[in-house]
């Protein structure tokens, strides 16, 4: 996995790319997040168009984002969800937890 | 030969052994002020000896006119006595400088003026006693002359008389002087032992204060035994016992040398100077031998004598050179076995830390070694700690005193360049601004001895000074390196034995952990008129994070769950635990479908991060009727496949579970017939990828069951995980893989 990350209008724009497994990939997204919300970011986009999978760790990363920045005021919403990642959101029945978008443009708004 | 030969024989090599020790001593390392004041002190003590061997060799000659006790040369062996304050100022410097503390430590050569006067007085008294008898001008002096001059010539008799007493009696009156400095020694030498902790010094030191105690006692009684029952300590006795004194002294102090290397003398010196005392006595021998034989022959061989003679010096010569070897080698066997052949410590120490894996023992040894070879008198070790990722200085045995060091302190960096043991002192700029430096500098550090592999440094060893204030010789530093190349194999070997051993221990735990585990799955499915259940659940490593359960919730329901908690491994067995405890307790207490959800996922937010979650599927069977009541936290959709080959998803319910608070969850309720099949698995079997990435996916489960549901639960099973490991032939399984089947027998 890959990890970019740009700040776009006061949000901050992740974009991981490839897989979202466990291990030192999965701690560089975790990783990133925090160290993030550490300096006191409260709105995050996480750009999942190049993420081709995501297991139960990558997925538990997500979780824990969105709960700290919730408790903190703060948002974190999906955008481009690939088919696979919908399907792992809508079984695990966090689909309506997680506002999600089309275009990274929509979830900024 | 008579008996004053060989006593004077005796009393030469004495005296010889003794100057050839002080002066061997007192080279090998005359920077040292403990060699050169023992040097000096056996010097002295050699004159003795000599001076004997000397008057009986001039009293048994027939050319000699005067007895010798009476020559000036006989009064100049009294220079021997200085011996007693030179041995009396050893025992204040040996092992430690008692008098260094003292502001006017130069009062102790005032020690020597007894022995001088006494060397004095012998020499010039009888001329000083002639010279007042002449200014003697007669007895009878009268009027104002005589008032003047009488004084003057009662002083000089007195003075005359004063002389002629200590002239007398001086043999008795310096003798007791001597004894005083006897006792005083032997009392300062035992003190002086109480100061000493190294084993190797006490050794020495034991050895050195008998050779003081058996050769002084004897002195002092020969000469107090004298004095005081001359009937009973008659002159023979008396020299007996000096003799027993000077050779029991002797051979002591050359054992303390030779075999417990007193005063730390080189093994080349020790070697040589045993090579030579017996080559020396060895030709010795033979001229003798040479000198003497014509003299045995003539009267057995009579005139044959001369050429039997030849023969004899013939093969005496012949027989030399082996002899010679022989003594060579007896003399090389006899330093094998000491602890002080280096040879003998790098072998000895290797072979005891070879199957030491105790890294506290292992520097137990280094220090042990260290002490007992080099006398070393403390060792600090500095090691890198893997646990605090830092070196850490040891000041102490058992660990309990340490300080964590800087990782860029400049000595620190200094040491890693070295390759070699290095004076501390000659690290010049790195012990500027270096912490390290401070502390080892406080703790009087000499020697710095790198450990280093192929590529880093392990720690090093500070080494302060040896003990006794001996010096490191280029000896002592060549075994410092061959050493520390052995204590490097030893700690890492010790090291990769602690880390196997931490392994080892993990495996146990984890096989514990999956022991517990497996108790708490089902041992076997439950049975029921009504229906065939059948379970599998492998775990990708030794432990998993899935699991399955069956629980009667009441006579005829019967509740069935699957879960897969997130992550893998032990983390992931710990969440399924707890999430297994909660949910029988939830079962007990008859809480609804919907409610128990919620309860668990409350109680899992609270004692979990929301990085770890469960995805659980319950529901319970009504055995009676059939209906199906469950609910879903974000599990795998389970497949109903009706009789007639219609299929339903197994959806509604609710999010994960222990992930997000406040969650509520819904609940369906399904009616199963005869020949109906539920079939429960985690993504363990969904996400099985072959070669290429793809994975097994839900719609082939789907197809696949569809296709075999006509068989029982078990074969059904079989099957399916059979045909997933053909399409991904890991095993272990990458990720933990459950099923659970059920099928309808008979209709309700």
């Amino acid at each position: 996995m890959k990890l970019t990350d740009r700040e776009e209008n006061g949000v901050i724009i992740l974009e991981p790319t490839g897989k979202i497994m466990g291990g030192p990939d999965a701690s560089l997204l975790h990783d990133k997040l925090y160290e993030f919300i550490e300096q006191d970011k409260k709105k995050f986009v996480v750009d999942l168009s190049a993420v081709d999978w995501m297991n139960s760790t990558g997925l538990g990363i997500l979780i824990s984002g969105y709960t700290t920045l919730r408790n903190n005021n703060g948002q974190l919403k999906l955008a481009n969800v690939t088919e696979k990642i919908k399907t792992l959101l809508v079984i695990t029945k966090l689909d309506p937890v997680f506002e999600s978008f089309d275009t990274i443009a929509d979830a900024i708004q | 030969m008579n008996y004053e030969l060989i006593l004077s024989i005796l009393y030469f090599l004495a005296g010889g052994f003794l100057i050839f020790l002080a002066i061997t001593i007192a080279r090998d390392n005359i920077n040292n002020r403990l060699n050169r004041t023992f040097g000096a002190t056996l010097f002295f003590a050699g004159f003795g000896p000599l001076f004997m061997a000397l008057g009986l060799i001039i009293d048994t000659s027939t050319l000699s006119v005067t007895n010798f006790d009476e020559s000036v040369l006989y009064n100049l062996h009294y220079i021997w006595e200085f011996f007693f304050p030179l041995l009396l100022l050893f025992s204040w410097i040996f092992p430690e400088d008692r008098l260094r503390k003292f502001k006017y430590s130069r009062i102790r050569y005032l020690i020597f003026i007894p022995q001088l006067m006494h060397l004095v007085i012998l020499i010039f008294a009888a001329d000083f006693i002639d010279f007042l008898n002449s200014m003697q001008i007669g007895n009878n002096f009268e009027g104002f002359s005589s008032l003047i001059l009488k004084p003057f010539s009662v002083l000089i008799n007195l003075n005359s008389l004063f002389i002629s007493f200590i002239l007398t009696y001086h043999t008795i009156i310096f003798g007791m002087f001597n004894i005083f400095f006897a006792v005083a020694t032997i009392y300062f030498l035992e003190s002086g032992k109480k100061l000493i902790t190294n084993p190797r010094i006490l050794t020495q030191t034991k050895v050195i204060n008998w050779a003081a105690r058996i050769s002084l006692g004897s002195y002092i009684s020969a000469i107090l035994g004298a004095a005081l029952f001359p009937e009973i300590i008659n002159d023979t006795l008396s020299s007996l016992m000096i003799l027993v004194a000077i050779f029991s002294g002797t051979a002591l102090l050359i054992y303390a040398t030779l075999k417990y290397q007193f005063l730390d003398v080189r093994l080349a010196f020790r070697q040589s100077f045993v090579y030579s005392i017996t080559s020396a006595l060895f030709v010795g021998l033979y001229v003798v031998l040479v000198l003497q034989s014509k003299e045995f022959l003539v009267p057995i061989f009579g005139e044959q004598a001369n050429i039997i003679n030849y023969v004899i010096i013939g093969l005496l010569l012949l027989m030399f050179q082996p002899i010679n070897n022989w003594i060579d080698e007896f003399t090389r066997s006899f330093f094998m076995h000491t602890q002080t052949d280096h040879r003998n410590v790098i072998e000895r120490f290797s072979r005891q830390v070879i199957s030491l894996f105790d890294p506290l023992k292992l520097r137990q040894i280094i220090e042990e070694t260290l002490k007992t070879t080099l006398l070393v008198e403390h060792i600090y070790f500095v090691l890198f700690d893997d646990s605090l990722n830092e070196y850490v200085l040891y000041l102490d045995r058992d660990n309990s005193q340490k300080i964590a060091l800087a990782r860029d302190d400049i000595l620190l960096r200094g040491i890693n360049q070295l390759d070699t043991p290095t004076f501390f002192q000659s690290l010049g700029d790195y012990l500027k601004n270096s912490e390290l430096a401070t502390e080892l500098e406080s703790r009087d550090i000499k020697i710095i001895l790198p450990m280093k592999d192929s590529e880093h440094l392990l720690g090093f060893l500070a080494l302060t000074s040896k003990a006794a204030g001996y010096n490191y010789s280029a000896e002592d530093m060549n075994l410092l390196g061959v050493l520390s190349n052995q204590m490097v194999s030893a700690l890492t070997n010790a090291r990769l034995y602690v880390d196997s051993l931490e392994r080892i221990r993990l495996q146990e735990e984890v096989s514990m952990a999956r022991e517990i585990q497996l108790n708490l799955l089902p041992s076997s499915p439950p049975t029921h008129p009504c229906m065939e259940i059948s379970a599998h659940s492998t775990p990708s490593r030794t432990i998993g994070g899935d699991f399955y359960d069956f629980v009667y919730k009441d006579k005829k329901k019967l509740g069935i769950c699957i879960a897969d908690a997130s992550g893998k491994g032990m983390p992931a067995a710990l969440m399924i635990a707890q999430t297994q405890a909660i949910l029988k307790s939830e079962v007990n207490n008859g809480t609804p479908i919907d409610m128990m959800l919620k309860n668990m996922n409350k109680q899992l937010v609270e004692s979990s991060s929301s990085e770890k979650y469960v995805t659980l599927f319950y529901g319970e069977l009504d055995t009676e009727n059939g209906y199906f009541h469950y609910s879903n936290a974000g599990h795998n959709y389970p497949l109903l496949v009706k009789a007639n080959g219609d299929i339903e998803l197994l959806k509604t319910g609710g999010p994960i579970i222990g992930a997000l608070p406040d969650m509520s969850y819904q609940s369906e309720t399904v009616r199963l017939q005869k020949d109906d099949t539920l079939f429960f698995f985690t993504d363990g079997l969904s996400e099985a990828m072959n070669e290429k990435e793809e994975e097994y996916t839900e719609e082939r489960i789907h197809d696949f069951v569809i296709k075999h549901k006509l068989k029982e639960p078990s074969e059904l099973i079989n099957s399916i995980l059979k045909d997933v490991r053909l399409h991904d032939t890991t095993y272990p399984p990458r990720d933990d893989t459950t099923i659970v089947s059920l099928k309808i027998r008979n209709g309700f």
